[in-house]
């Protein structure tokens, strides 16, 4: 089993709009949704939701008032300024280390294990299995939400044999994107051909690099930018990263998006994208 | 006043709308925060050189292996696995630490102390006229942005605007980005991803009790869903960018979104007068 990523440093360059389309092209592969606070996929690929968890991590405390003395150790201590000057737990604030709980001196702190949101398994075009899911808006974890999606993906495919996992990553370089990176065969970076596009482009790269794992490179809407899109064609060129295409801007795949449809659903569309889908798969068998 | 721009979905024109409001808006004395650490962008679009630059840590675990006795104490305190006790010495694993001090201050022996870990920089710009830019710059590989973002932020701290880059998604980094703010412009554009992550992004500045506006960027006539959001919510749309290929064209070159498009001038004012009201 395999699996392709697909991320870009910089938020917006079209990386669900492309990885729906080549899971469309994909004969047999499991889908997979990393961008657990902002999952874009679902909405294409609407999926027949099989089963959902919820998912927890981490812990939140809570300061029981009645035994609470309002000595103020645990304000004092905390690092993370969860504890108000009432002497309650702002749960937003709170990462959940328990060091509260272990230093209070009458006991009046405990730990609750945390909601974080909630991670499904659903199917789409009857066939293939999608895995994605929704982080609570302001929790932490993003990383080890991402590992669960991944570990149920993988043990899908592996179960049932998929030769192939397909993911849509989060943008940026954090927990989430180190987590998404675990395993992965071949990263293909979606870029555009802005500053900031080829900035980001390069960050999310050097990050490749530290966890060893090969990468591709797609520069869509090339044509809004001719020159900023040869740089860095040449910088891929440079860095040992091959092209896996260029894609012009396309009112099709806008229209797609408007309306919530794959764009590879498109015949002009999915003949543009196949060339790409199939320099992707040759790289995937070498690397 | 602190006005946090920010999106849930990426790409939808934070960094467009936060630029130009504080060239705008900006005297000498206000600030640009790029909390945007893991892939800023602010300072690419002003163009200006940096001049300053400030590294930024956070504290890890440093086990004296003299003092210690290995009693495991203090991979039993950890709740994030950071020690490991082997059976001669304490593994620390930074990555995993969250820098909450339990370990140190719980060791029976006071075997552990803290030590600094590098995360990232800030990195400070003069803007000509309309102030400075702060840069939060998370390091590569480095998992962790809300610290960076909480130092980069609690920067020139008194200055009068205050307008922050905010990074995308709804975790604890846009959370962090936009606490404390007095108003949060939420950047959206018309599509169904818009829509969906703007609803999430919605529900955390209610959480933080932040009033909070809409900007549609990419604006292109229809709008029916995020009026019927807005209403539902109660958070107003503030605004319209058109959608304009020569601006797109313009601002991917770093050329002057202000010249390619010179009604966005009028744009903006306009909201940040909303906003000016909203809060008086």
């Amino acid at each position: 089993m395999k699996e392709i990523l697909f991320i870009s440093g910089k938020g917006g360059t079209g990386k669900t709009s492309l990885t729906s389309s080549f899971i469309q092209l994909a004969d047999n592969c499991v889908a997979c949704d990393y961008d657990v606070d902002a999952s874009n996929l679902p909405i294409l690929l609407k999926p027949q939701k099989v089963s959902s968890h919820d998912f927890s991590a981490g812990y939140t405390a809570h300061i029981d008032e009645e035994s609470c003395i309002s000595c103020g150790l645990c304000a004092e201590l905390c690092r993370f300024d969860a504890i108000n000057e009432e002497f309650r737990v702002l749960p937003l604030s709170c990462e959940g280390c328990g060091f509260c709980e272990k230093i209070c001196p009458v006991q009046a702190i405990t730990m609750y294990p945390r909601s974080s949101g909630h991670w499904a398994e659903g199917m789409f075009n009857q066939k293939h299995k999608v895995f994605f899911a929704d982080l609570r808006p302001g929790e932490e974890n993003s990383g080890k939400l991402v590992a669960q999606v991944k570990t149920m993906a993988r043990k899908r495919a592996d179960t049932e044999q998929t030769p192939l996992i397909i993911a849509d990553g989060p943008p940026g370089i954090g927990c989430a994107v180190i987590s998404s990176m675990v395993e992965v065969d071949l990263i293909v970076l979606v870029t555009e051909p802005s500053l900031s596009g080829f900035h980001d482009l390069q960050r999310v790269y050097q990050l490749m690099q530290l966890r060893g794992i090969k990468g591709m490179v797609i520069i869509n809407k090339w044509d809004l930018n001719p020159d900023i899109s040869q740089e860095i064609e040449n910088w891929a060129l440079n860095n040992d990263l091959p092209l896996a295409g260029k894609i012009p801007f396309s009112n099709i795949i806008v229209q797609s998006i408007a309306q919530a449809e794959i764009p590879a659903t498109n015949p002009v569309i999915r003949k543009m994208l196949f060339p790409l889908w199939e320099n992707i798969i040759e790289q995937l068998t070498v690397v | 006043m602190q006005i946090a721009v920010a999106s849930g979905k990426g790409g939808t024109g934070k960094t467009l709308v936060s630029t130009c409001l504080l060239r705008i808006l900006g005297d000498k004395n206000s600030v640009l925060i790029d909390t945007d650490v893991e892939e800023p962008n602010a300072g690419l679009v002003l163009g200006q050189a940096v001049q300053k630059t400030t590294n930024v840590s956070r504290l890890v675990p440093e086990i004296a292996p003299r003092a210690c006795n290995l009693c495991g104490e203090c991979a039993e305190i950890c709740s994030f696995n950071a020690l490991v006790v082997l059976s001669d010495k304490v593994l620390v694993f930074d990555e995993l630490c969250h820098s909450c001090g339990a370990c140190t201050y719980l060791c029976p022996l006071r075997a552990i102390k803290e030590i600094e870990h590098p995360i990232g920089v800030i990195e400070e710009a003069q803007l000509p006229g309309y102030g400075t830019l702060l840069t939060g710059r998370l390091n590569v590989g480095e998992a962790q942005s809300p610290p960076l973002i909480k130092a980069t932020k609690s920067q020139k701290a008194t200055s009068a605007l205050r307008i922050v880059d905010c990074p995308p998604g709804t975790t604890c980094a846009m959370i962090e980005s936009i606490r404390d703010s007095d108003y949060c412009l939420l950047v959206t554009e018309p599509t169904p991803f818009g829509l969906h992550d703007l609803e999430l992004s919605l529900e955390a500045i209610e959480m933080l009790n932040i009033p909070g506006g809409l900007v549609i960027n990419r604006w292109q006539g229809e709008e029916s869903e995020l009026t019927a959001l807005s209403d539902k919510t109660g958070v107003p749309i503030l605004g319209r960018i058109p959608f304009s290929p020569e601006l797109a064209r313009a601002y991917m070159q770093g050329q002057d979104p202000l010249e390619a498009m010179p009604s966005l001038h009028g744009i903006l004012t306009d909201i940040f007068n909303q906003i000016k009201g909203a809060l008086s």
